[in-house]
């Protein structure tokens, strides 16, 4: 084994010395020879005779040099050497070929490469924590139908009596991730400094330790400062130590204003600390008291677990276990955690599953794939094309005694240079294709937070889409150029009538294949540019236009209790009314579609549901204006007055579509209905009017049974504001800052937005898909479209001899033209037709791809085959009026 | 010439020069075939050339070491020597070899028995 090493090596070696090692040889010979002379004439022979002796028992110097450069090199390496030679020759000498297909390569090679750059960065990137396939997600599973049901967060009940019972992990920490946090300018003295609301977490103390991260700067929090009057303490993530205190390190140990409290910053988290979709900005100690372990608790689901695994430990088992824990719950307390289960993913997983990108990805990669395929059966066709003209070329060098395998190895290697060449021009394009995503890739911070670039990863799978490029670009000529018969190729004198049947047969398969594959993703893409422009298009159940919304989460030090959350929406509304330019004003916890969370519920003398599965209806606290502010018709009963008060009895307003679901279309008014959330009160809400649906999200076309509670009754922390103005609403943002600090100048209010661009905003994502998609079919298209026209081109050229024959026998410029039209669209008809078989299942493909999208289109059916047809029949046009032009005279003397 | 020469067969040229080299210490090309050719009263089909393709091949695998130095008469030559490597390959070689002629007889001996009947 180490002798076969140390051989190849030398022979490795050896190749590099070759000029070297051919001197010394030389020398050798030489002074072989000068030996055997010697002695010759000591024998008594004439000087002549002596040499030719010498050279006869030699036996021949040039074979000895062959026989030397085999045997210590690697033939197969010097070979191929040989052959790259050769084929850059031969594409230096073809110019126009080489371009073409280096450039359509290239193409191919570039969408692949940035598209990868996405999946690179989104999915394979490891999280930035010690081992990371050890670390564990627990989730709880929603038996509602909800987005992401499966990967719900966990109520602090449950992560307590999970934490002591669970025996698979060394330990679980908790999160509660999407909290927000107003940070108050330290030194008072710079007013310009406004009050800024950060993306907070609140965590266990041994949060980072479970991870496995450390502080860049500072320390981690320690066991104990979960406990109240300790959990002032404070860790900042890079991205805000580096910009707003502009990275400075005698920061530590300082003391931060947050929501009105005093903070000390105990440590500063390294840049690459970024798990994904969580991007908070700053991290708390999570301090759970006494009242978030009760019964009511158990309905605020609002925690992530992390967890390292037992040495011992695999996920499966941890699933299984948690699967049993969540089980035990259910039966332990009925009320809240019927129905509700619980699973394990590991944080890789979890993370892209909970980003929900896979499915985007998937489609673009896919697309891209075929844009490849379609490049590379272009490129192929030209080799094939390429290579009937060389054919004499090859017979000779068969003749001549190359190896059927030796000329595969030469074509596949001309292939492997273009598929080289095309890749290093492709990974050039895709330089400035990823800065063009990384730039269209921006809206919101999750995204943006990920950094993108040509890396390892990108590099290694272009090198690897090039080689199979080359392959599947050099096989196809390789393999029929080697079928090559001698015979017949040396006698045609190349006057053959038509080319040969196989080699045409392969040709049109290929451009067949790509029309077909062509066909496949226009009718794919059609379907999603048509499910996003239905959403676009859709009537979103309000008036989004004239409205300015804006964010403010009330603190626990100053906002404590109801009547103090009260007081200050009274006082917020009655500011936000005195604007100029304001006409109503409102607030609510979550804006018109924007996807408000669901609450389960049940209806008072209606048969409880026999199965686990609850009621569930999206959940939306409002004030007063809120339907006329947003717009959303009222079509029976009554909205809410000032009376409907914390003293009043419990009212709610439903949608339509809660009628319709949950009511079966029976009257509505006067149903009485119990919301099943932690703060709500326990007594029986009485159903007062029914509004108009609105969208679930404004991204999709859902609407969901909704209930509307007003806020008097119900006043939730985190609220957002509209304010429908008479005039551009964007002019009213600063008044509406002005408003807000009048009332509270420590609260900040976050994403000032007016609602059409908040929309623009959540659909920020289709926007860019569809772009990015649609440009590839284009591409798809315009490269089937070349190799349609070059293939007929190509066979017409071949056919010219043929062609003046026909003339000559009297067949008229009509019946030439019909008759190579009719090749063409033969192929794009059935390459069109196998296209719409293969896209048949797509709509359902979709659906179970995209939650509330449900794109259906049947025209796209007619209108791609049609389209592809056209393209067919311009792509074959060209070549066929020239070939019905054809001199018979030229025709047949050209040779 | 009555009787024609003998073809070599594969990888006994190898193991001529090795036993060449044992034998009779440093050696240039064209002494090794000289002595092959002695030592074999001429029976051997030997393109003297041929041995240099075996000599780098070796030379590779480390059985011999190559340097140039000067012949009996005074010329520029390359010597080759049997490395430590190149002995215990020899002796390998050696017994194969042994033990396959010994059988190759046997059986060849064996037909000639049966072979009139």
């Amino acid at each position: 084994m180490i002798d076969l090493l140390r051989q190849s090596f030398e022979r490795l070696r050896s190749i590099f010395r070759s000029p070297q090692l051919d001197s010394d040889l030389e020398a050798e010979l030489a002074s072989h020879l000068e030996l055997a002379i010697e002695e010759n004439i000591q024998h008594g022979m004439p000087v002549g005779e002596a040499r030719r002796q010498a050279l006869i028992r030699f036996g021949g110097t040039e074979q000895t040099r062959l026989l030397h450069r085999e045997a210590r090199a690697l033939p197969a390496l010097d070979m191929l050497l040989h052959d790259l030679r050769y084929a850059v020759r031969g594409l230096f000498k073809n110019p126009g070929f080489t371009i073409a297909a280096v450039l359509t390569l290239a193409l191919g090679i570039a969408v692949n490469a940035t598209m990868f750059s996405l999946v690179s960065a989104f999915l394979l990137r490891r999280p930035p924590v010690r081992d990371p396939e050890r670390v564990a997600v627990v989730s709880s599973v929603n038996p509602a139908p909800a987005f992401h049901a499966d990967a719900s967060s966990v109520s602090a009940p449950n992560y307590l009596g999970w934490r002591e019972a669970n025996q698979v992990f060394e330990d679980m920490a908790a999160a509660d991730e999407y909290r927000t946090v107003s940070l108050t300018a330290q030194n008072h003295s710079a007013a310009a400094a406004q009050p800024e609301a950060l993306r907070s977490a609140a965590v266990s103390p041994n949060y980072f330790s479970v991870l496995g991260v450390t502080p860049q700067l500072g320390r981690p929090f320690e066991a104990g400062e979960d406990q109240p009057g300790r959990d002032h303490v404070v860790i900042l993530s890079y991205e805000l130590w580096d910009r707003r205190f502009a990275a400075d390190r005698s920061l530590i140990g300082r003391t931060l204003r947050l929501n009105r409290e005093n903070y000390t910053v105990i440590g500063v988290m390294p840049e690459s600390f970024r798990l994904l979709g969580f991007t908070s900005q700053l991290w708390t100690p999570l301090v759970l008291t006494a009242t978030d372990q009760t019964a009511a608790a158990r309905k605020d689901r609002s925690l992530h677990l992390f967890a390292r695994l037992k040495a011992d430990a695999t996920v499966e088992r941890a699933r299984a276990e948690f699967v049993t824990l969540a089980r035990r719950a259910a039966e332990n307390f009925p009320e809240a955690e019927r129905g509700w289960g619980a699973t394990v993913r590991t944080l890789p997983d979890f993370l892209v599953y909970d980003f929900e990108i896979r499915n985007a990805l998937t489609i673009m990669m896919t697309t891209v794939a075929f844009v490849l395929m379609i490049a590379c059966a272009n490129v192929a066709g030209l080799l094939l094309a390429r290579a009937a003209g060389r054919r004499k070329e090859l017979a000779i060098r068969i003749a001549l005694g190359a190896g059927r395998l030796r000329v595969i190895l030469q074509l596949l290697t001309e292939g492997l240079l273009i598929a080289l060449l095309g890749g290093a021009a492709g990974l050039l394009l895709s330089y400035w294709g990823i800065q063009f995503v990384r730039a269209s890739l921006t809206f919101n911070e999750a995204i943006s937070a990920v950094p993108m670039s040509l890396d390892r990863n990108v590099l290694l799978f272009a090198f690897a889409v090039s080689l199979t490029c080359a392959l599947l670009c050099g096989l196809a000529p390789a393999l029929n150029a080697s079928r090559t018969d001698v015979n017949t190729n040396l006698k045609d004198e190349g006057r053959a009538s038509s080319p040969s049947r196989s080699h045409s047969r392969l040709r049109t398969v290929m451009v067949t294949g790509q029309i077909a594959l062509a066909s496949f993703l226009l009718i794919g893409t059609g379907l999603l540019f048509r499910g996003i422009f239905l959403v676009e298009q859709q009537n979103l159940g309000f008036r989004a236009d004239h409205l300015l919304t804006a964010s403010v989460t009330l603190d626990v030090a100053r906002y404590k209790d109801a009547p103090q959350k009260t007081l200050f929406v009274r006082d917020l509304l009655a500011q936000l009314q005195h604007i100029p330019g304001a006409e109503t004003v409102a607030v609510a916890s979550d804006l018109p579609a924007t996807g408000p969370g669901s609450a389960a519920f049940r209806i008072k003398d209606q048969l409880e549901s026999p199965t686990d599965q609850p009621l569930t209806a999206l959940d939306v606290v409002v004030s007063r204006d809120y339907f006329q502010t947003a717009g959303i018709p009222l079509l029976r009963g009554r909205t809410f007055t000032e009376n409907d008060n914390a003293t009043a009895p419990s009212v709610a307003v439903v949608n339509q579509e809660f009628v319709h679901r949950h009511l079966r279309d029976q009257d509505p008014l006067g149903k009485q209905i119990r919301l099943d959330v932690s703060d709500a009160k326990s007594n029986w809400t009485e159903i007062v009017g029914v509004v108009s649906n609105v969208k679930t999200h404004s991204e999709d076309a859902r609407e969901d049974p909704e209930i509307y509670e007003p806020f008097l009754q119900r006043p939730v922390p985190s609220l957002f504001l509209m304010v429908r103005a008479s005039s551009d609403p964007d002019s009213l943002a600063s008044a509406l800052r002005g408003a807000v600090a009048q009332v509270d100048t420590e609260l900040p209010l976050a994403s000032v937005m007016a609602m059409p661009a908040l929309i623009e905003r959540q659909k920020g994502g289709d926007t860019f898909f569809v772009r990015v998609l649609g440009s590839f079919a284009l591409l798809a298209l315009v490269l089937a479209a070349i190799g349609i026209y070059g293939l007929v081109a190509y066979s017409v050229g071949q056919r010219t001899h043929e062609i003046g024959i026909r003339i000559a026998l009297g067949a008229r410029n009509p019946d030439v033209l019909r008759m190579v039209l009719r090749e063409g669209l033969k192929m794009a008809a059935i390459g069109a037709a196998v296209g719409l078989a293969l896209a048949l299942p797509l709509p359902k493909v979709f659906d179970s791809m995209f939650y509330g999208f449900h794109p259906r289109e049947p025209r796209l059916y007619f209108i791609v085959p049609a389209a592809m047809l056209a393209v067919a029949i311009l792509a074959t046009y060209i070549p066929a009026r020239r070939a019905s032009t054809v001199d018979p005279m030229i025709a047949l003397r050209n040779n | 010439m009555a009787e024609s020469k003998l073809d070599l067969l594969q990888g006994t040229l190898d193991l001529m020069v090795l036993q060449t080299l044992a034998t009779m210490g440093s050696l240039h090309g064209y002494g090794i075939a000289r002595r092959i050719e002695q030592v074999s009263g001429d029976h051997i089909l030997l393109n003297q050339g041929t041995i240099y393709a075996s000599l780098v091949r070796m030379q590779q695998r480390g059985w011999i070491s190559a340097d140039w130095g000067i012949s009996s008469n005074n010329r520029k030559a390359k010597f080759y020597s049997i490395t430590k490597k190149g002995r215990k390959h020899l002796s390998d070689d050696t017994a194969y070899w042994q033990r396959l002629s010994g059988v190759m007889g046997r059986v060849l001996a064996m037909q000639d028995e049966g072979g009139d009947q």
